[in-house]
């Protein structure tokens, strides 16, 4: 049976879709403005996420936003990026609501609550790591800093690795 | 009702973090772009916090139904325990969506916060066997990191009761020769229903002298009642197929639905009225309850007409059922004498003399539900001459003394006996 989908889904779904989309142009006041092809590839993208968060393609879409920012934005440090941040993180919000059930069921204003003062607050980080950046513009920064946060990452990424498969035995109903 | 066979594991979301942070952190490092590290920053975060609070334990889940037993229209409630639950942030339930069960909310989803009470309304819609209750279960970890599940919880099958109508009856019966009751009998008796003013004759209550009477003949007379006894009614539903759409409860009927409503709700009146009940079904199972009263014989025919399946009687033709009549009974057959056999067996009580009553369930304007393959010009056809020959059937019956009404609510049985009493109490030529 084809179940309807709830008027509420269709508001996270569209923050899904927006989210992706306001990322990718936070930068256009500051003259980066994304080639049509770009925008088409990221709609496409953020509508598919939209329709299936749980899906892997849901990583696909702020990937391709975070190479346009890598290629075209480059090393330019524009006060789009917080904007970007709060839209990328509006986005990842919207996807974990819609993954607690199916696209029938209607998404509690308690959830909700749950996960906004939580994205507020977690969007602070960038908001630091943004202020930190303002406070060293102007400065070289050495390769050593460079590499030792690659160093970091890639350490950071095994230990994730590590931890992420869950090695449980599958509890036997006694 | 349980299902532990689950596990934790990674949500998306957790991977959608990680992924996109790692995929922004390195594209940062390894080209030099602060502001990658900026935009992903928050994710980081997110998916870090949901690593952390991996679940160190597995819940456990038990579904419980409020009620075991149910008529079409009631509605219970399913809540869910979950022991083990403290890594447990949300936990979400889809209830599965069956033929004529209601689920509030309509979707039968929910997720809600860990601790928090939110049961799931089931309200079967119609009698016969319901799989109520299933549903999966799943759980995630704070912050989304870790998904439990989704566990199935098997369904739990109910035989959902008809609906009662609690309606007595008040209509006498034309043929009542039990013991105590509430019919008012052809003999006198020790009842409270005057009959009339007769002689005293040695026995008789002083009680019942009426003095005034007395006084003016000279001789001692007497207040005669009549005798109040019980009766039997013999409920014979005609199961053998089913005609009509069914939306249960407040939806269109089909015709085994009207059918067993009906014997539900004249049972009903008759058992609550003291009297004795038999149920006979035409059908595979061939359900039978012999003549018994009170509440629990109520509850076996209320549980033998939610067990029904349409289909025709196993083993033995309909021509040769014994339907066991009891001298006295009153027959109600409940059928749309789309069934020769049926009707010919119904003729042959009629002369036996028992009152018999044909309730037509058949609602006007009912189509048989036939094969999507097969030509509608012919299925319409084939129907037009199977309700020529119903009433056919139909004034055959009626002719031959057995009165055919159609199902009109509780009180159509009433009405006919009331016809069927007058009747019995005329004088007749060379009767006793």
């Amino acid at each position: 049976m084809i179940r309807a989908v709830h008027p509420s889904v269709w508001v996270l779904r569209t923050f899904v879709v927006v989210g992706l989309m306001l990322a990718l142009y936070a930068a256009a006041p500051e003259g980066f403005v994304p080639s049509p092809f770009v925008t088409v590839v990221v709609l496409a993208v953020a509508l598919g996420s939209a329709l299936k968060p749980e899906h892997f393609v849901g990583s696909a879409a702020p990937a391709v936003v975070l190479i346009w920012w890598a290629g075209v934005v480059q090393s330019a440090f524009p006060d789009g990026t917080l904007i970007a941040a709060a839209a990328l993180l509006t986005s990842h919000v919207a996807a974990v609501l819609l993954g607690y059930g199916p696209p029938s069921m209607s998404v509690e204003a308690d959830l909700v609550r749950l996960w906004v003062p939580r994205g507020a607050a977690v969007w602070l980080a960038a908001l630091l790591v943004w202020f930190t950046a303002r406070a060293y513009s102007g400065h070289a920064t050495p390769s050593e800093f460079w590499l030792a946060g690659l160093a970091a990452a890639v350490v950071g990424a095994v230990v994730a690795a590590v931890v992420l498969p869950t090695t449980r035995p599958v509890a036997e109903d006694g | 009702m349980t299902d532990n066979r689950s596990r934790w594991r990674p949500t998306s979301a957790l991977a959608r973090s990680l992924t996109v942070a790692g995929v922004g952190v390195g594209l940062a490092l390894t080209l030099g772009r602060p502001a990658l590290v900026v935009i992903v920053a928050p994710l980081l975060v997110v998916g870090a916090l949901g690593l952390l609070h991996k679940p160190q334990q597995e819940p456990r889940v038990h579904a419980r139904i409020g009620h075991v037993q149910l008529h079409e229209g009631q509605g219970t409630r399913t809540r869910l325990e979950v022991f083990d639950e403290d890594d447990v942030e949300v936990v979400t339930r889809v209830m599965g969506q069956v033929p004529y069960v209601a689920l509030h909310p309509a979707e039968g989803a929910v997720a809600y916060r860990s601790g928090q009470d939110r049961p799931i309304e089931i309200s079967p819609r119609r009698w016969g066997s319901r799989l109520l209750g299933a549903e999966k279960v799943a759980m995630m970890s704070p912050w989304a990191g870790y998904r439990w599940g989704p566990a199935s919880i098997p369904a739990h099958e109910m035989y959902v009761l008809p609906t009662l109508t609690h309606l007595r009856t008040l209509a006498e019966a034309p043929q009542p020769i039990g013991l105590i009751g509430a019919h008012r009998s052809r003999r006198d008796g020790d009842g409270t229903e005057f009959s009339s003013i007769r002689a005293f004759h040695s026995g008789d209550r002083l009680r019942r002298i009426n003095w005034r009477v007395s006084l003016r003949q000279g001789t001692l007379h007497v207040e005669s009642t009549r005798a109040e006894e019980d009766t039997a009614v013999l409920l014979i539903v005609d199961a053998m197929a089913d005609y009509g759409i069914s939306e249960g409860v407040g939806g269109q009927e089909s015709a085994l639905d009207v059918t067993v409503r009906a014997a539900a709700a004249v049972a009903e009146q008759y058992l609550q009225g003291g009297d004795r009940v038999s149920l006979r079904v035409l059908s595979p199972g061939g359900e039978y309850a012999g003549y018994g009263t009170g509440t629990a014989h109520l509850r076996r025919i209320l549980g033998l007409l939610a067990r029904v399946r349409p289909g025709l009687p196993r083993d033995v033709a309909v021509g040769e059922i014994d339907f066991r009549a009891a001298a006295g009974s009153v027959v109600v057959v409940l059928s749309p004498m789309l069934s020769e056999a049926l009707a010919s067996a119904t003729v042959r009580l009629v002369r036996r003399g028992l009152p018999v009553i044909v309730v037509d369930p058949l609602p006007p304007g009912t189509t048989p539900v036939v094969w999507p393959d097969s030509d509608p010009r012919v299925a319409d056809l084939a129907w037009r001459m199977r309700l020529l020959d119903r009433s056919d059937l139909l004034s055959a019956l009626a002719s031959a003394g057995c009165p055919v009404v159609p199902w009109n609510g509780p009180r159509t049985v009433e009405e006919v006996l009331r016809r069927l009493a007058r009747r019995t109490q005329l004088p007749r030529a060379g009767g006793t």
